[in-house]
């Protein structure tokens, strides 16, 4: 492979640092996500006090990073609304006969951990994990941090039935049953293509995280 | 002075050798080791070679002596059978003109039964006050929008009696209307709905199954049809028995059908007399022929319909592992099972599954000598030790048994294979009646994958896996349910892979199966296949060797062979054969190695007697 030399680096995260400033929207013209209109692209989030941990057997928590939704870009890596996601997640959810409940983390912005938080205060002991690039995960509370009932890594192939299809996988966990884990798009380019875009997202997200504060359970209407 | 030799015994899908320091009565023979390795290619044929050197290498080490050291090797003359298996299916439903869709979709929305004319949900607003309607919901229209249609339309009036949907989304959009209203979601073919014609929608409460649908009078009601109608429709009620959700859309022409493939003919050739019977009457009819004609001598499938092709492919692969021409491979047995394997129904909507009838069919065919001395042959050039046939593989499986602690004459021996049920009698006067019958292990492992459709690279390994052991549900990651309902729990966290899934309990720790089916499911058919396969032939296999036909007159049976190790057999065939008081048990050869090793052991005892009688 050939060498990357300094200034190739520099170029590339130069370019990134504009394209984000158009919007964060410009790489997304070969992905699945394309050039799609939402019919919801943006939401309200309202804290509704420290998330205590869940009594109801039928919950499944969708835990977010510090910036996901309201804070940072509102979109993943690859343009997509973040409200559309959630929408999704929470519409595979409820399909299944199961409720959502919604919190934020804020002492990491780590999906592993996220994930873990998010699991030891769901009821059922399951709950989806999703940072702002659109990385996400189930987990379980049973699990250590870094094991996880389903990962899915490469967040620029990740298409809204992806996760509409989470949604459901978790739900269908926290049910004991046992589903087929969700299929993946896998594309060889979306690392090369993407990794240093991704890695601004997490750093930038990490910039929201507070190690003070206690995950908040959160109250989402979309518009 | 004492020679050590060894007994070579191939079957099936196990090489098995005995090593022996052989001296001139039975006082100075002394059992050094054993060994079990998986055969190489198809018994009884030069392929074998691999396999027998690598199990004869394990067992020289394990007894800490060379190849050289050996003096003779005994090749068990190979029960002249090898065993293939096929099956058809002879039913398939076909849809014409998109009549119905039954199928069960994990989450269907809503409640009840409604029954109204198809309308497309962009024209929902519009339909006229008071009609009863059935919406079709393209996959293009969100759950919301599409709840906050109906909802807007029966607010106009129009009387929403249920819908299709086409995405996942029945729940979603149930649960954001006013009143319930029965929503089949996940239909896949949805522009292939007819407008505007009469349907009727149901679905039912968690835990239950449709009763309207699924019943030609609620159809006859709902559609008001006249009594030669309702004899039309059966095909559509008995293919929605146990779904939880359905549609049926009444079109002038629809139509339903049960349709049976032409199976053809099997003419069963004996040596007294012919037989032939029709592969639709499925396997009862078969075996019922099959018992008539006797002593077979060969099986034709008619040409050019399923069973031609069948029994054409069994005679295929058999001249090419024998070299002999198709003309001359004769089936000599055969067995038949009846089972239900899931197909697609041509012409659904949804990718609906129905159950349809298929036979499986083991077939038998008799090999020659010739071969085994071949492979005789081709190991004196290899191993450079003396190779001698050591007389019927019967013979020396019951010679092997009768090492089993209590075993008395007259005894039976059943071998379990993988390709053949064999059955063998030593009557108290020490002659041996032997038996040979198609069917066994493979055959219970091919009915297992077709019954539960499982699919794909490995489908037969993962059949294979089911078929040897027990089943149980990761409840949490640190307990599972085992089949029988025991809970085990684990101070270690398990494996993430397997939390929630069906696995099956394996030496090495559990082991996840990817199925659609649960537990109990998978069980009973696992169990299923073994009663028709195992059970039926051992009882076959044991009246033809018994004296006048009747299994009073054993009074010991025991198993051997791999399937002898089989977790629920051995419990399944005592409950079974104690209705006639026979003893029935696993051997347990040489008290110490289970049921495996019996010819083995056997080809030494009786080289061993053949010294003491001054034969060699």
């Amino acid at each position: 492979m050939a060498q990357i030399s300094e200034a190739m680096v520099r170029d590339a995260v130069a370019e990134i640092l504009r394209k984000m400033g158009d919007g964060g929207s410009a790489p997304a013209a070969s992905s699945p996500a394309g050039e799609q209109s939402y019919s919801t692209s943006d939401m309200e989030l309202r804290e509704t006090g420290e998330a205590k941990p869940g009594t109801s057997r039928d919950e499944v928590i969708i835990a977010i990073a510090p910036a996901f939704g309201d804070q940072l870009k509102r979109r993943t890596i690859i343009g997509v609304p973040h409200a559309a996601v959630l929408r999704e997640i929470m519409a595979g959810i409820e399909e299944e006969g199961m409720k959502a409940r919604l919190i934020r983390v804020w002492h990491t912005s780590d999906v592993a951990f996220v994930g873990k938080r998010g699991a030891e205060l769901s009821g059922s002991g399951v709950s989806v994990a999703i940072q702002s690039r659109g990385t996400c995960l189930i987990h379980q509370k049973d699990l250590s941090p870094l094991q996880n009932l389903e990962l899915f890594p490469q967040a620029p192939v990740i298409t809204l039935e992806t996760y509409r299809n989470i949604g459901r996988n978790a739900a269908r966990y926290a049910k004991g049953d046992s589903p087929e884990p969700v299929a993946q798009l896998n594309d060889q380019m979306a690392r090369p293509k993407y990794q240093a875009i991704a890695a601004v997202f997490h750093i930038r997200e990490t910039e929201f995280m507070d190690k003070s504060r206690r995950p908040v359970d959160l109250e989402v209407r979309f518009k | 002075m004492t020679r050590i030799v060894a007994g070579i015994d191939v079957g099936n899908s196990t090489t098995e050798v005995a090593l022996a320091e052989i001296g001139r009565t039975a006082m100075d023979t002394r059992f050094l080791s054993t060994s079990r390795v998986s055969t190489t290619g198809i018994k009884g044929t030069l392929s074998n070679l691999p396999g027998i050197l690598y199990a004869l290498k394990e067992a020289v080490e394990q007894a800490g002596v060379s190849l050289n050291d050996l003096s003779l090797a005994l090749l068990n003359e190979a029960t002249p059978v090898i065993g293939d298996i096929a099956m058809e299916t002879i039913t398939e439903t076909i849809i014409t003109e998109s009549t119905m869709i039954g199928h069960n979709p994990n989450s269907p929305g809503g409640l009840g039964i409604g029954v109204g004319h198809t309308v497309h949900i962009q024209d929902l607003v519009s339909a006229n006050r008071g009609e009863a309607v059935i919406t079709v919901i393209p996959k293009s229209f969100d759950f919301e929008v599409s709840a906050s249609i109906i909802t807007q339309a029966i607010e106009n009036g129009v009387n929403v009696q249920g819908g299709i949907v086409q995405s996942d989304d029945g729940n979603l959009i149930a649960n954001r209307l006013p009143r319930p209203i029965p929503l089949v979601d996940e239909v896949s073919g949805i522009e292939q709905v007819p407008m505007n014609m009469l349907a009727a929608v149901e679905v039912a409460d968690r835990g239950q199954v449709i009763r309207q649908l699924s019943n030609p009078y609620g159809l006859a009601t709902l559609f008001s049809l006249t009594p030669e109608e309702t004899s039309m429709v059966i095909p559509i009620a008995k293919a929605l028995i146990g779904l939880r959700s359905a549609v049926v859309i009444r079109t002038p022409e629809g139509d339903v059908k049960t349709r049976r493939i032409p199976a053809g003919t099997l003419k069963l050739l004996g040596v007294q007399q012919s037989i032939t019977v029709e592969l639709d009457g499925g396997a009862d009819a078969i075996m019922q022929g099959r018992s008539d004609v006797g002593e077979l001598v060969d099986v034709e499938g008619e040409p050019g319909t399923n069973v031609g092709g069948m029994v054409e492919r069994v005679r295929c692969t058999m001249a090419d592992v024998t070299g002999k021409s198709t003309s001359d491979v004769k089936i000599r047995d055969i067995l038949a099972v009846d089972c239900l394997v899931p197909q697609h129904v041509s012409g659904g909507m949804a990718k609906e599954f129905s159950m349809e009838n298929a036979v499986g069919l083991a077939a038998m065919v008799s090999t020659d000598r010739l071969l085994m001395q071949q492979l005789a042959q081709a190991l004196t050039q290899e191993i450079g030790v003396d190779v001698e046939l050591g007389g019927v593989e019967a013979d020396n499986a019951v010679v092997g048994t009768l090492t089993t602690p209590g075993i008395s004459t007259p005894l039976a021996i059943l071998d379990l294979g993988a390709g053949s049920t064999d059955a063998a009698l030593l009557a108290k006067d020490h002659s041996v009646r032997s038996m040979h019958l198609a069917g066994a292990g493979d055959m219970v492992t091919m009915l297992i994958q077709r019954e539960l459709g499982i699919e794909g690279d490995g489908a037969f390994d993962v059949a294979e896996q089911i078929k040897k052991y027990p089943l149980a549900k990761v409840e949490s990651l640190f307990h599972i349910r085992n089949e029988d309902n025991t809970v085990q729990f684990f101070p270690q966290p398990l494996d993430p892979r397997l939390f929630g899934r069906v696995a099956l309990v394996t030496e090495n720790g559990l082991s996840p199966i990817d199925t659609r089916h649960n537990i109990d499911r998978i069980r009973e058919v696992r169990r299923e296949a073994k009663r028709r396969v195992f059970l039926r032939n051992a009882i076959r296999a044991l009246e033809e060797v018994a004296p006048l036909g009747n299994l009073r007159n054993i009074d010991f049976v025991a198993v051997v062979g791999g399937s002898g190790m089989d977790f629920e057999l051995s419990e399944m065939m005592v409950r079974k054969l104690a209705e006639f008081g026979t003893v029935v048990g696993t051997a347990n050869i040489r008290g110490s190695l289970g049921p495996v090793n019996a010819v083995a052991t056997g080809l030494l005892l009786n080289y061993q007697r053949r010294i003491e009688e001054g034969r060699v």
